[in-house]
């Protein structure tokens, strides 16, 4: 019964090596869809959240809806093209872009210097500010230093995330949960007493969970949402900030936030 | 894109300590749970004697609720679930109270199979010589089933060892977590997820040398009885 | 805001449900076709095959399927294959069913005694002769127990597909929880879910192993 423990040892020793060298020759290069090849296929493929109210959620049919969900049905319809939408995560978004699974990310997606070496992004499409909140009872903090000794629950892989990282004392615990719907059931469950999100984000919170409504302990940063493309996908690229730009002129946006924000676009956007 | 694996090197520490909290995580389950498991093996064993019967009915529904729902679907509604109802627990103590019930359910399981195949007799014939309960349990019952069985319980603590992954979901910094963790920071996705399933291997690996090891030491005097 | 009410719930459950039935179906099969595939070239093949096949099967049963899912949805696209979380989830499967299933079906077949081989070879059967009308036939009532078992890991493996975007039973649970906030009830529900479909197959396989157990001594 322990005879072949050695044998079994060093055969797995050997798949694992095979393994590498089988996975190191075998990596191509994947061919992003430029526009050409989007009008062909005649569908826009788009990743859109579906765990972050406003932006994206899910309705009582399982259907995603939200600002950034908008915003994909105003691209495709301007374009002339069907509207395929696929729901991401915020740690997926950006290898569904790098490995052609969709063509744009419109998920309430903030600019960084990580993501930017590995993707490109549009015009800002959305307004967003980030900040840390608590509980209406959790103790006040006015700065990141205040976070000593405190766990703040955040999204791996978004920019608060980043920016947390940065700015957080090394005393206090990050907790990072797999996407936005974990990171908001954890703080409203109780699991965390402090969430690093978008003002919006915690307004949405706030309407529908009173008695743990997220409240503002300090701002993190401004972070407008970018459309994400690939890179070097220089045509894609045009066409899109063209249609932002018109969006912001004739009011398409304009109403996109008001419908699910609830205030006006802010000028600077 | 091709493959780059030099853009790891700058996140060793995070591997190192995803293995760690993964390796501590798979010893206190294994303890904890081949314990629970004798504890449930024995009061079920017991209560057949028993008039009532309704502990080891009791016992029976937890195993089976174990056994057939998804470990993923247990860490949630443990993670999630008991904070609505008032009871707090940090990821860590769900990931780990979820690990321990697990493979104390499936040991259980295993156990009984080793403990059905004890011929009755002999239990019989142990308290007829004046051996208490317990002590009858433990030597007449409980070694021999052990050695038994250990090649099964070998296999159902790597596969809870490897099943121990989905505890990243809720946060609990283990290897799994390190690999999405490092995929977030240099989206390498797969040269992360290719060097951390090799570093299970390894895991499951010597997990099984670790536990035959300790099986010679165990049922060394048994080695002729058990197959 | 939308608001849940239970119906909504647990309708939801319900249709999403409808994918971890229809997945786990897929992967059983496919892994059972893939498997006994496997089983019978490791039985007869030369050294290279079988010692390929146990790599394969150790491979499988040595890493966590979480990873092997992450591995086939975001690895299959960087070697050049465009994956939907569709097939990712039902190739993932499938691979991890076949090993394990293959590895069950050896021991079955090596479970025969050595003595029926020899007693096919000697009436003048060739391998695979011998294989399908004396030792299969044998090996098949020892594997269906184990495998009917085996099912149920299948259908508990499809809630890991929720991680990689498929909405099934665990994922539309999550995408609930997010949007209804009442993870105690989605979460036992979505537990319920899983309970009505893997314990009659649990208890059918206990039935059947006593069956066969019974039927052994006799």
């Amino acid at each position: 019964m322990f005879a072949f423990a050695k044998n079994r040892f060093s055969r797995q020793l050997v798949l694992a090596l095979c393994c590498t060298v089988a996975a190191g020759l075998a990596a191509v290069a994947v061919q992003a869809s430029d526009l050409d090849t989007i009008e062909q296929r005649g569908t826009l493929r788009v990743a859109v959240p579906q765990d972050f109210p406003p932006f994206g959620s899910v309705g009582t049919d399982l259907q995603p809806q939200g600002y950034d969900v908008d915003m994909a049905q105003y691209l495709a319809d301007q374009m002339e093209l069907d509207l395929q939408l696929v729901t991401v995560t915020s740690a997926n978004r950006i290898p569904f872009l790098q490995t052609d699974k969709v063509d744009l990310v419109i998920s309430s997606l903030g600019k960084n210097p990580e993501r930017a070496a590995v993707i490109d992004f549009t015009e800002a499409y959305a307004p967003f500010f980030l900040g840390v909140f608590g509980t209406p009872d959790a103790a006040r903090i006015d700065d990141a230093a205040g976070l000593s000794g405190k766990t703040v629950g955040v999204t791996r892989g978004s920019v608060e995330d980043m920016e947390l990282s940065d700015l957080a004392p090394d005393d206090a615990t990050i907790q990072r949960f797999e996407d936005n719907a974990t990171t908001i059931s954890a703080f409203l469950s109780g699991q965390v007493d402090y969430i690093a999100t978008g003002n919006v984000v915690a307004a949405q919170i706030a309407e529908r969970n009173a008695e743990r409504a997220p409240t503002m302990v300090f701002r993190i940063k401004n972070s407008p949402c970018y459309i994400g493309l690939t890179q070097d996908n220089t045509v894609l690229k045009t066409r899109v900030n063209e249609l932002i730009e018109q969006g912001k002129e004739d009011g398409t946006l304009e109403s996109m936030s008001q419908k699910w924000f609830h205030t006006a676009l802010p000028d600077d956007l | 894109m091709t493959l780059d694996f030099s853009t790891l090197l700058p996140y060793t520490d995070a591997i190192l300590e995803g293995l760690v909290t993964t390796v501590w995580l798979t010893v206190v389950t294994t303890v904890a749970g081949i314990a629970l498991a004798i504890v449930v093996a024995y009061a079920r064993d017991g209560s057949r004697e028993g008039p009532s019967g309704i502990v080891s009915r009791l016992l029976g529904a937890y195993v089976e609720v174990i056994r057939n729902t998804p470990f993923i679907v247990q860490l949630f509604f443990l993670f999630f679930g008991l904070p609505a109802l008032g009871v707090s627990i940090s990821a860590t103590v769900a990931a780990l109270l979820a690990m321990i019930l697990n493979l104390g359910a499936y040991t259980a399981e295993i156990l009984r199979a080793g403990i059905d195949s004890t011929l009755k007799g002999q239990h019989e014939a142990a308290r007829a010589l004046g051996l208490s309960r317990l002590q009858s349990f433990r030597h007449v019952v409980l070694m021999p089933a052990f050695s038994r069985v250990y090649p099964s319980l070998i296999s159902q603590c790597i596969i809870v060892m490897l099943g121990s992954a989905v505890v990243s979901q809720i946060s609990v910094f283990d290897l799994t977590y390190a690999a999405n963790f490092i995929q977030s920071r240099n989206f390498r996705g797969f040269e992360v997820y290719l060097v951390v399933t090799l570093i299970y291997l390894l895991l499951a690996v010597g997990l099984r040398l670790a536990f035959e090891f300790v099986g010679r030491r165990l049922f060394a005097f048994r080695q002729g009885g058990s197959s | 805001m939308t608001d849940f009410t239970l119906w909504d719930i647990v309708r939801n459950l319900l249709l999403a449900g409808r994918w971890t039935v229809v997945l786990s179906l897929i992967a059983f099969t496919g892994g059972a076709v893939v498997g006994l595939v496997l089983t019978l070239a490791r039985m007869g093949g030369l050294w290279p095959v079988r010692w390929l096949i146990r790599l394969y099967v150790d491979l499988f049963q040595g890493t966590p399927l979480l990873m092997q899912l992450f591995l086939a949805y975001f690895g299959a696209a960087v070697l050049g294959f465009d994956v939907s979380a569709w097939t990712a989830a039902s190739v993932a499967l499938t691979l991890f069913t076949s090993a394990f299933l293959c590895d069950i079906w050896r021991g079955c077949v090596e479970a025969v005694p050595s003595g029926q081989w020899q007693a096919a070879r000697v009436l003048g059967l060739n391998y695979l002769q011998s294989m399908r009308h004396v030792i299969l036939p044998q090996a098949l009532r020892l594997a269906v127990p184990p495998t009917v078992g085996f099912s149920v890991q299948v259908i508990k493996g499809t809630a890991l597909a929720s991680v990689i975007g498929f909405v099934e039973l665990t994922k539309a649970g999550t995408m609930l929880n997010n949007a209804a906030f009442a993870p105690f009830t989605i979460f036992a529900l979505v537990a319920l879910g899983y309970f009505i479909l893997c314990y009659p197959l649990s208890r059918y396989a206990r039935h059947l192993e006593k069956k066969l157990y019974g039927a052994g001594i006799r």
